[in-house]
């Protein structure tokens, strides 16, 4: 069994008895990828810090091995060193950068249609390619808290003090990001049933 | 216009939406590139890591050196104030700082106040410019190829 294919959190790979570094690592590694690619919006930076992960991983191996917690630990560790990622270049430029950005809350809303279901008819696999896509489209100050919000079971309280911003923001971002997410995702089903 | 009640019918579609998707499958290639920055890694001289990974001895070195540096400018300092000349260990240690001192008060005085200050606006100038031409830089290149990015989805 692969134990990644069928839960998005692992907490133990099979036969953990005698494990060598490589076969946790090959037990583990979509899982972290995944949630780093979430959280950056970026294959490539996902890339670059799942390597940061394991290596990590590596040194703290011996506790790791045996442990039932390892893919809470891997996780946390990705999902952390994603946002820092984030917030690395978010304030270098945040002063000039981001002024529009800091006055979203009184922006106008986003007026839409709430359609009754939503990717529904489609396979995990098909709504997983569909979703992944529509995030990577978000601006990382709306996807970052609709991921944490939705993926890692984050409440908006805990969003707010992770990445330190006010609750009212949070919220802000993460209506927002739904509403941004919609029309996307109801395009590309429908595209994907037209093709399909 | 949105009301609560779309809000949370939203909140529950995309919950649906995004709830039990299947893992990304993670490059083949990272496998690789993680053990060979380990290796890597490993092979990098102790000076180079961190701390916390130096050799145990090299560890004490430093903390004992630094304890020492603290205790040194500590003592020199109340020596200063006081004229006391206990500790003579430490005298050629002490006229050197007191040397490097000297030396630094000679050259601020030796150069016009108005060159520092000039210095210092052409620095502050120079950094804004840089400053405002990468927020520049990164609200045409990027900022708009992300906004188009998402008009056309």
């Amino acid at each position: 069994m692969v134990l990644n294919e069928h839960t998005p959190v692992q907490t133990q790979p099979t036969g953990t008895g005698s494990l060598d570094f490589t076969t946790f690592m090959r037990s583990y590694q979509d899982m972290v990828f995944t949630t780093a690619a979430r959280v950056t919006g970026s294959d490539s930076q996902a890339q670059d810090i799942a390597q940061e992960v394991f290596v990590r991983a590596y040194e703290h191996f011996a506790d790791l091995a045996g442990s039932a917690t390892a893919g809470g630990w891997l996780k946390t560790v990705a999902t952390n060193l994603s946002i820092n990622h984030l917030n690395r270049y978010r304030r270098r430029w945040r002063m000039f950068s981001e002024m529009k950005v800091a006055d979203d809350e009184s922006a106008p809303e986003i007026e839409w249609e709430v359609p009754d279901t939503l990717l529904s008819d489609l396979s995990a696999e098909q709504r997983g390619a569909i979703v992944d896509a529509a995030l990577r489209r978000l601006p990382d100050h709306q996807r970052l808290p609709l991921v944490l919000y939705h993926f890692e079971d984050l409440s908006y309280q805990e969003i707010a003090v992770k990445l330190g911003v006010s609750l009212t923001k949070v919220k802000t971002d993460i209506r927002r990001a739904r509403a941004a997410l919609l029309p996307v995702l109801q395009d590309a089903a429908a595209r994907d049933t037209l093709e399909g | 216009m949105m009301n609560d009640r779309d809000d949370e019918k939203l909140e529950r579609l995309i919950e649906g939406a995004l709830s039990g998707l299947p893992l990304r499958r993670a490059p083949d290639l990272l496998q690789r590139r993680v053990l060979d920055e380990i290796a890597r890694r490993a092979a990098a001289p102790w000076w180079r890591r961190g701390f916390a990974q130096w050799p145990i001895a090299a560890r004490a070195g430093f903390v004992i050196v630094c304890v020492m540096l603290a205790g040194v400018s500590l003592t020199s300092g109340l020596m200063q104030q006081f004229g006391t000349q206990t500790l003579t260990w430490a005298q050629p240690l002490i006229g050197l700082m007191a040397s490097i001192g000297a030396v630094t008060a000679l050259a601020v005085s030796l150069v016009p106040p108005l060159l520092i200050y000039l210095a210092l606006g052409v620095g502050a100038l120079l950094y804004a410019l840089l400053f405002g031409l990468g927020a520049f830089a990164y609200r045409t290149l990027y900022l708009q190829h992300v906004n188009t990015a998402m008009i056309k989805s």
